[in-house]
């Protein structure tokens, strides 16, 4: 027999951390020392793969230029400083319009992308209607296309419409592009809302339109805040092949042409190239931060059952 | 107000009939139930009344006008659906609300007229909170509430209950008679719970297979039952149905063969039916409640393989020959009846159902009210 104090001490220190029941120390969820160790080690792992480039391109950031090339590589700086996040403003005088464009293009690619797909999701999540299945092969379809495939013929159709050289002419096919996945997302989350709550809207007289702004968008909140984010990153990411086919403006450029302004002829400004990218991902960083506080689960908790 | 005329509707989903041919009407301040298994059609029936499915034929009639067109509003119909269905991110005030909102009430009258509700149903602690923050029996009231806020004439409810336990279930069904009697609308509730149909309906549909199968007083229903189907499915444990052989037809009932005894029953036989009656297989229905150890003018010995003792009563069931169906008596209190040993079973004739061959019943002659049952109230007109 195990003495009852050692057992409970045993069984504290075996918790599993990242357990999200009530009650922590359920049978389940309970783990022997190694199986914790490896589990830490798991995530060290995958962690230290994914953020490797991030910790050496900061540690970059913060070196003279000169050291980089310097054999044997240290990995940490020495007299590191600051002054690449000072002169890369004077080497580029532009960015700040680049960072400015990438948002502005980015939002508003998001913004017509939730104006149309909000809408379509509700109407392939609630409605049968003839031709649905093949219109969401279709959108499947499409987003198996990369816009690089169709730069030509979207090159034709920009110059038709005349909005080549303007911000349209990066807004439109990156908000195009992005349309079908925030589609089937946005769907598969608005299918889980119960059905019920449209009907028991319908008895109590609500129109349809009604029941999608009071009942179902609320609702949807959570979902359409995962597309936003989506689409905002996708279309922070994707601007740099239709910026540098569909745009030959210096001031509508995005971003990532700006960065690319870092590359000179002889050589790679590497360390202000670094802090660039930092600071251009810095807004970005924080309207992501702002949008998943939103993220709330369980909103419809106590709608069934 | 809130008269209901069903006339010959059908429903079809496909090539497959829902609900054939049914027609039904409801009183007005009437409390009727429909009741039968899954897949009888039901909840369909439901389903139309309030507008949330087409009827692919026949009218439904509310207050003398067809209303099958009409937008469930319209029709001056609110329903409870067994889900709940509330709206989860509006505290309970707003859900109760929601349909006076919708029709753009003003602020004051919805406040009066919510909190009216919510003491009718006992919700006025409860009004700020989130649907998620209630037990099931709230979330159940604050339905109801949502339905009585607009004052329709007729209130649909489908399987309210059954996603509460036991003991709140039996404290819902009293709270919901008590609400029939003081808003006096008409009430049309869908339930498989035959508990509730019997404690709670005016009157009662059964539907088998999209048939109405019998309509009528709960009482009615369990002491004249109009086919082997009513008889089987109101009461529990079910009728016993077993074999018998009928041999004479005299003015006070039906002489049947039963494993050699021959049993006076009191039934009336159609002129139509009286001359082939006798030889004709026949089934003698008997309730298992109606089973008793000595006494009664027939007996038939039988074998338990299980015997149940629930202390109130004791349940015994033994295979038939023939080895379809299972015999079953409940006998009053605890009785030493030993399972896999021969007993002596009997019953009295005079409690006894009998059904020709296609399963319909040989009315019985006794009265209801001798058997208990009161008066139909329904009978009320509606001019």
């Amino acid at each position: 027999m195990m003495n009852p104090s050692r057992r409970a001490t045993r069984v504290l220190t075996l918790v599993n951390p990242f357990s999200k029941r009530a009650q922590p120390s359920a049978m389940m969820d309970r783990y022997s020392w190694y199986e914790i160790v490896l589990i830490y080690l798991g995530i060290f792992v995958f962690l230290f793969f994914m953020l490797a480039p991030f910790l050496e391109g900061f540690l970059v950031s913060l070196k003279p230029l000169s050291q980089l090339f310097s054999t044997p590589y240290s990995f940490w700086p020495e007299n590191g400083s600051f002054e690449a996040y000072v002169t890369m403003w004077e080497r580029i005088p532009y960015f700040a319009i680049y960072i400015f464009n990438s948002l502005l293009i980015a939002t508003v690619a998001t913004l017509i992308v939730l104006a149309l797909v909000v809408p379509a999701a509700y109407a392939f999540a609630r409605f049968s209607f003839r031709g649905m299945p093949l219109l969401l092969g279709a959108f499947l379809a499409v987003s198996m296309f990369s816009g690089a495939v169709l730069l030509i013929p979207l090159f034709r159709l920009m110059r038709t419409l005349g909005i080549l050289n303007t911000y349209w002419a990066m807004i439109i096919p990156g908000a195009a592009f992005l349309i079908p996945s925030a589609i089937w997302l946005l769907r598969t989350y608005m299918m889980r809302i119960p059905p019920e709550l449209n009907e028991a809207a319908y008895m109590d007289g609500a129109s349809q339109f009604y029941t999608f702004r009071r009942v179902i968008l609320p609702l949807a909140r959570p979902g359409i805040i995962v597309v936003a984010i989506m689409t905002f990153i996708g279309a922070y990411a994707q601007q740099f092949i239709f910026a540098l086919t569909f745009n030959s403006k210096t001031e509508f450029m995005p971003l990532p042409v700006g960065l690319f302004a870092f590359f000179g002829r002889q050589e790679v400004i590497w360390n202000e190239l670094m802090a660039a990218s930092f600071v251009g991902i810095a807004p970005a960083l924080v309207i992501i931060f702002f949008l998943q506080r939103y993220l709330v689960g369980g909103l419809t908790a106590g709608a069934i059952k | 107000m809130g008269q209901l005329s069903l006339k010959q509707i059908t429903k079809t989903f496909g090539t497959f009939e829902v609900v054939k041919d049914v027609s039904l009407d409801v009183h007005e301040g009437e409390f009727m139930v429909f009741v039968g298994p899954s897949g009888c059609g039901k909840s369909t029936l439901l389903r139309m009344i309030a507008g949330l499915e087409h009827t692919t034929d026949g009218d439904i009639v509310i207050d003398g006008k067809r209303v099958n067109d009409l937008a469930p509003v319209d029709r001056g119909i609110a329903m409870v659906f067994q889900s709940y269905a509330l709206y989860p991110h509006m505290s309970v005030f707003e859900n109760i609300a929601f349909p006076l909102r919708v029709e753009g009430a003003p602020a004051a009258e919805i406040k009066s007229k919510v909190e009216a509700a919510a003491q009718i149903l006992h919700l006025e602690n409860r009004l700020d909170q989130r649907p998620g923050n209630l037990s099931g029996g709230q979330r159940q009231r604050v339905a109801i509430g949502r339905a009585i806020v607009r004052e329709p004439e007729i209130f649909l409810f489908d399987e309210p209950l059954s996603n509460l336990d036991a003991a709140l279930r039996a404290d819902m069904r009293i709270e919901l008679t008590r609400l029939h009697k003081q808003l006096g609308a008409t009430m049309i509730y869908v339930t498989h719970d035959q508990i509730e149909a019997m404690t709670m309906a005016n009157r009662i549909v059964v539907l088998n297979a999209g048939d109405i199968a019998q309509v009528g007083a709960p009482l009615e229903l369990y002491h004249k039952p109009q086919n082997t189907f009513v008889a089987g499915f109101i009461g529990n444990p079910r009728m016993n149905f077993l074999p018998v052989t009928c041999t004479e037809v005299t003015g006070t009932g039906v002489t049947v063969d039963f494993n050699g005894q021959r049993l006076h029953v009191e039934v009336e036989a159609p002129a139509s039916l009286r001359s082939h009656l006798p030889g004709a297989p026949l089934t003698l229905g008997v309730r298992p409640e109606h089973i008793t150890l000595g006494g009664g003018n027939a007996s038939m010995t039988v074998t338990p393989s299980v015997m149940e003792y629930l202390g109130q009563n004791t349940i015994g069931y033994a295979p038939l020959p023939g080895g379809e169906e299972t015999f079953c008596f409940v006998l009053p209190g605890t009785q030493k009846v030993p399972a896999d040993t021969p007993i002596d079973v009997t019953f009295s004739t005079a409690d006894c159902h009998l059904f020709d061959s296609d399963g319909r019943a040989l009315p019985r002659r006794a009265n209801t009210e001798d058997l208990g049952a009161p008066a139909l109230q329904i009978e009320r007109t509606t001019g």
